[in-house]
């Protein structure tokens, strides 16, 4: 069945009720309290935090992720039920930001991961992740959030770029 | 015939409507929650597009056959649960069962869902499913004694006999019954997991516990079941201190209506009042909770059946 | 007829000690165990189970050597027939994919059927008392067979403790009756028989595990042959509850208690002893870690309820008590059972290395779920309508602190149940080198669920069957139908239950049905991130110390418990003996100045 092919109701539902996994490596998380708590209330919009991807339908990748990292939130993202979404936090997901010269990070997340809302910003602020949230959500309204198809599709590239970034030979044993 | 026909569809028509309440009651507590820590909080309807979302999501994963009796099990339970409670004064299946088979009856669901947790097979599932029983055993003993405390007052077992039984005046509006009231809404407050005995299910410690694996689906199905845990448990409590909510006795379609509107009031009322402890306490540790349950619950629990046996034999 | 079915055991059992097959052996005692069924089978016809009829005396006198002993069968002795003979066969059935070879189960487990048999059938005091001797000794010989020092020491003295106990009871009532024929003693209200009820009751407690008297069952059940253990927790602990039943209700011992006493004190604390027992018994279970010591510990608390109904005495209270032993008798052999068909294959007891068993074995998980299910009382099998009896007589009867414990400890259940069900069936998994258990075990073990599945649905049957042991008692019967049970407080309708269920299961079906859903492997699970393989060295199985904060906070209270009283005494019964022994040197010298010692005090009390 394709996405276009999904009854509204069940578009409606997926777009007000959005639960998050904020996967909090970098400095982003620090701008999430806010966006819960009183001053923003992202609970307004249905959202909410969950302890674990099974559950939830937003992966926050709150900042840079080194190439460990990406291990886990490759785990993670493919143990998420779809339809599934991925915000990213600030510049360093983008283009590596403030680590665009480290051996470390990875510069490019749109690379390994399908990134449906990308915020700007080193640190973005609260306003603009609630925007994000409101974008997302808008996206999913007109059927446009479609990530995780671009990744079911493309999957054989994405596994060859993560491959790629964890290298071959090293592969096995790294991240132990 | 025609009798038992409308029977069936009186008893098809309340559970379905006491379902759809403990959704809403969802959504009115997440509200509730959201205006104690100032803010907007989410729509009232917001427990409809949840179980909407997790029951139309695109993929579904499952742990294998035990796995899935959490989903059937949990759901199946609560509903026959509710279908031996009397709902605003009307019966329903309660005059075939008594109050012992409702607490058996609400093991179901709970032992469908610990098996699922268990067939998970994450170390949290377990974890939590540990700390719900023994929240289990340590709520369940004040609140078997309160409830002893009513069947030995009321000389009878079956909660519709209890609710009938209170029509000239409320249990609670009894010397003994008010703190035992008292004791069995804490005892309630373990019940519905709310703070500060959420502690089966704490995200930030054992992510989320049971559920650490549950979701679409399975998870869509489990929220059903929480729902109706709301409406089972708090309606357990008002048939059982506070007449169930009758306040009219004719039998005429009105008194049908206004029932069922004290006993929505009412239900709400218990749950809020659940809620705003929620909202302002911290967690207790799982022995500090034993202890303060089979400590000071008890000793007050069995204060107010000793109070009720002295009452009963003279 | 009779004196044939006592030989043909007996012959039987002769015969397989000399079949060194397990096979064999076991295809002649399956053979040889239908005896006893098809006798039970046989004298239903008069008291309610029409099946067939071949004509069986009901009554047999014996003489050798100048005794006499009677054998008739009551309707109570057919009751308890019931419920310990029917689980023979599939035990048997069981038995013969357990042993390989005939290390001794098969006859002596013959010897022991054909005991249980006479003390069923006895009606004096004296064949009573040599066939629980006979049973006593046979079941000694099996737990030898397990090689354990104390769980052999224990059983041995608790044996002769119970033997003891009974034959001073049996003693002090011949002294004041003249007679031993059960028809014949009338009971007075004096303080000889009512010492004599009470020690005879104390001797039955022993063997029913009742809670001071308890220590020797978990040692006992931890190491013996499971098929064994499945039949001495099942059937052999209501031989206990067989004779306490007859002290109390058919001799009406209960009434000259209460006349004795001017109140019913003595039969308030034997239901106090069962609330406790059923209490202790849970909290020590769900803190164990080797699954046939948790099993024998939720035996201890199983059997107390039991004692409860008995304590309680109203026909409620009975009526609940013999529902419970027969549900008992089925759930917890099954339960050994499957824990016998789990370690033939993995070889492990200790549920925290246990794991992941029940994906391999789905039968043996399906079996002890049902079981489980009737053991915690959920309504989806018999179980329930027991403990909902004996609850509902202690609150008519005003037990404020009977009914708490016996609720509480009913909850406690729920989770040594868990314990059971995710240490050993669930979680990690952990064998991928296992099968299904064989056929004859599966089988063995399905067929004891049928009747908590049957009984759930028509409780009525139950009753029916126990009808007249109950009216012979002079108990008064509950009112019922085929499937509604009545108290005066409230009723239970099992179809009620049931329709309703598959009822309220439909929203959940239809879920399951309407949403497709992929199947994943274990492995696939959520780490906070971490591949599984990375710690796939670590246990992720989390069995080990599972209920520690609650022990924490309960072990203090629990430490100084019964079996440490009983240590105490063995170790201090050890040290004296000790002493004692240094008399003996085995020099001939000190042998010598003992003589003339002993010779020297005789003269100079002589001279005095």
């Amino acid at each position: 069945m394709r996405y276009e092919e999904w009854n509204k109701i069940s578009r409606i539902a997926s777009r007000k009720s959005l639960w998050m996994l904020h996967f909090c490596t970098g400095c982003g998380a620090v701008e999430l309290p806010p966006v819960m708590t009183s001053r923003y209330d992202m609970e307004r919009f249905g959202m909410g935090p969950m302890a674990t991807p099974r559950q939830a339908d937003v992966l926050l990748i709150t900042g840079y992720l080194t190439v460990k990292t990406l291990k886990r939130v490759v785990n993670v993202y493919e143990q998420m039920q779809s339809p599934k979404y991925v915000i990213s936090f600030g510049s360093c997901p983008i283009n590596g930001g403030m680590y665009w010269d480290s051996y470390n990070t990875v510069k490019r997340l749109d690379r390994y991961l399908p990134v449906d809302v990308y915020v700007g910003g080193c640190m973005p602020r609260p306003e603009g992740v609630m925007n994000a949230f409101l974008e997302l959500m808008k996206l999913i309204d007109e059927g446009k959030a479609r990530g995780w198809e671009k990744y079911q599709k493309y999957y054989e590239q994405y596994k060859r770029n993560q491959k790629m970034a964890f290298g071959f030979e090293r592969g096995k044993n790294e991240g132990d | 015939m025609v009798d038992f026909l409308i029977k069936i569809a009186v008893i098809a028509l309340y559970t379905t409507i006491a379902m759809l309440v403990g959704i809403l009651f969802m959504g009115i507590g997440r509200k509730i929650v959201a205006r104690v820590h100032n803010r907007v909080g989410p729509p009232v309807y917001q427990g409809f597009i949840d179980i909407a979302k997790l029951l139309t999501k695109k993929t579904n994963i499952s742990h294998g056959w035990i796995y899935d009796l959490a989903l059937l099990f949990s759901l199946t339970g609560i509903i026959l649960t509710i279908l031996f409670l009397p709902i605003g004064g009307v019966k329903l299946l309660g005059t075939e069962g008594d109050a012992f088979l409702v607490l058996y009856l609400l093991a179901i669901p709970a032992l469908g869902f610990a098996l699922g947790a268990g067939a998970s097979g994450n170390p949290n599932a377990a974890i939590g499913v540990m700390r719900a029983l023994v929240m289990m055993l340590s709520y369940e003993l004040p609140f078997v004694i309160t409830m002893i405390a009513l069947m030995i007052y009321y000389d009878t077992s079956s909660i519709a006999q209890i609710v009938e039984l209170q029509r000239a005046r409320w249990a609670i509006m009894i010397p003994p019954f008010m703190l035992a009231a008292a004791v069995a809404d804490m005892a309630l407050q373990g019940m519905l997991m709310e703070a500060p005995f959420d502690i089966p299910t704490a995200p930030h410690e054992i992510a989320s516990g049971p559920m650490a694996e549950f979701g679409g689906k399975h998870l869509g199905s489990l929220m059903l079941y929480k729902a109706g845990t709301i409406v089972a448990y708090t309606t357990l409590f008002v048939d059982l201190f506070l007449g169930g909510g009758v306040v009219m006795h004719d039998g005429s379609i009105l008194s049908y209506i206004v029932n069922f509107a004290v006993w929505f009031l009412l239900i709400l009322l218990i749950f809020t009042l659940s809620l705003l402890i929620n909202a302002s306490f911290p967690r207790f540790r799982i022995e500090q909770a034993f202890k303060f349950y089979w400590k000071y619950e008890a000793l007050l629990a069995f204060i107010s059946l000793i109070w009720v046996y002295l009452m009963v034999i003279s | 007829m009779l004196e044939l079915i006592f030989t043909a055991l007996l012959v039987a059992s002769f015969v397989t000690l000399f079949v060194k097959n397990g096979r064999v052996a076991a295809v002649i005692s399956l053979i040889a165990s239908l005896l006893p069924v098809a006798a039970i089978i046989d004298w239903g016809n008069e008291f309610g189970l029409k099946i067939f009829s071949f004509g069986l005396e009901k009554s047999m006198d014996f003489s050798i050597a100048g005794i006499t002993m009677h054998f008739s069968v009551t309707a109570l002795a057919w009751f308890f027939g019931v419920m310990i003979f029917f689980l023979i066969p599939p035990i048997m059935l069981f038995s013969y994919s357990f042993f390989e070879k005939n290390r001794g189960f098969f006859p002596f487990m013959l010897f022991l059927i054909t005991a249980v048999f006479g003390i069923l059938l006895a009606s004096d005091f004296l064949t009573l008392f040599f066939f629980w001797e006979l049973m006593a000794a046979s079941s000694f010989i099996l737990v030898y067979m397990g090689r354990d020092r104390k769980a052999i020491i224990s059983y041995l003295s608790f044996s002769v403790l119970s033997a003891v106990l009974i034959l001073t009871g049996i003693a002090l009532i011949y002294s004041q009756n003249g007679t031993l024929l059960f028809s014949n003693v009338a009971f007075s209200a004096d303080e000889v028989t009512v010492s004599a009820i009470i020690l005879m009751i104390a001797g039955f407690a022993v063997k029913s595990a009742l809670m001071p008297l308890h220590a020797w069952a978990p040692f006992v059940y931890s190491k013996a042959d499971e098929p064994f253990v499945a039949f001495l927790s099942g059937g052999l602990s209501k031989m206990g509850y067989y004779g306490m039943f007859l002290m109390l209700f058919a001799l009406p011992g209960a009434k000259i208690l209460q006349q004795y006493f001017d109140s019913t004190v003595a039969t308030y604390i034997l239901a106090l002893i069962g609330a406790i027992s059923a209490f202790i018994g849970t909290l020590l279970a769900f803190m164990e870690d080797d699954l046939r010591k948790l099993l024998a510990y939720s035996s201890i608390a199983q059997l107390g309820y039991i004692a409860v109904g008995f304590g309680i005495g109203s026909s409620l209270a009975i009526t609940g008590a013999l529902f419970q032993a027969f549900n008992h008798a089925f759930f917890k052999s099954v339960l050994f059972l499957a824990a016998g068909a789990v370690a033939y294959r993995t070889g492990k007891w200790k549920i925290s290395e246990l794991g992941g068993v029940a994906y391999k074995m789905p039968f043996t998980f399906m079996a002890a779920l049902f079981s489980i299910f009737a053991l915690a009382a959920i309504p989806i099998t018999s179980g329930f309508a027991a403990k909902w009896l004996l609850y509902e007589a202690a609150v008519s009867n005003k037990y404020i602190f009977i009914t708490p414990i016996m609720l509480i400890a009913s909850v406690g259940a729920f989770l040594y149940s868990f314990r059971i069900l995710y240490g050993v069936f669930l979680g990690e998994n952990r064998h991928d080198d296992i099968k299904e258990a064989p056929l004859p075990m599966v089988a063995g073990m399905f067929l004891l669920v049928m009747p908590l599945i049957i009984f759930l649905i028509f409780p009525g049957y139950m009753l029916d069957m126990m009808h007249s042991a109950l009216v012979n008692a002079g108990i008064g019967t509950v009112s019922h139908t085929n499937y509604v049970i009545s108290t005066g407080m409230a009723s239970y309708n099992t179809i009620a239950v049931v329709v309703g269920m598959m009822i309220a299961m439909i929203p959940a079906f239809l879920i399951y049905v309407l949403r497709k859903h992929r199947n994943i492997d274990f492995k696939d699970n959520f780490l906070a991130g971490e591949p599984y393989e990375i710690y796939g060295h670590i246990s992720m199985h989390a069995a080990n110390n599972f209920y520690k904060p609650i022990e924490d906070v309960l072990m203090p209270y629990l430490r100084k418990g019964a079996t440490s009283f009983y240590m105490a005494l063995y170790n201090a019964m050890g040290r004296v003996s000790k002493t004692v022994r240094r008399i003996y040197t085995g020099l001939s010298q000190d042998y010598a100045i003992y003589v003339a010692v002993f010779l020297l005090i005789i003269m100079g009390w002589l001279i005095w």
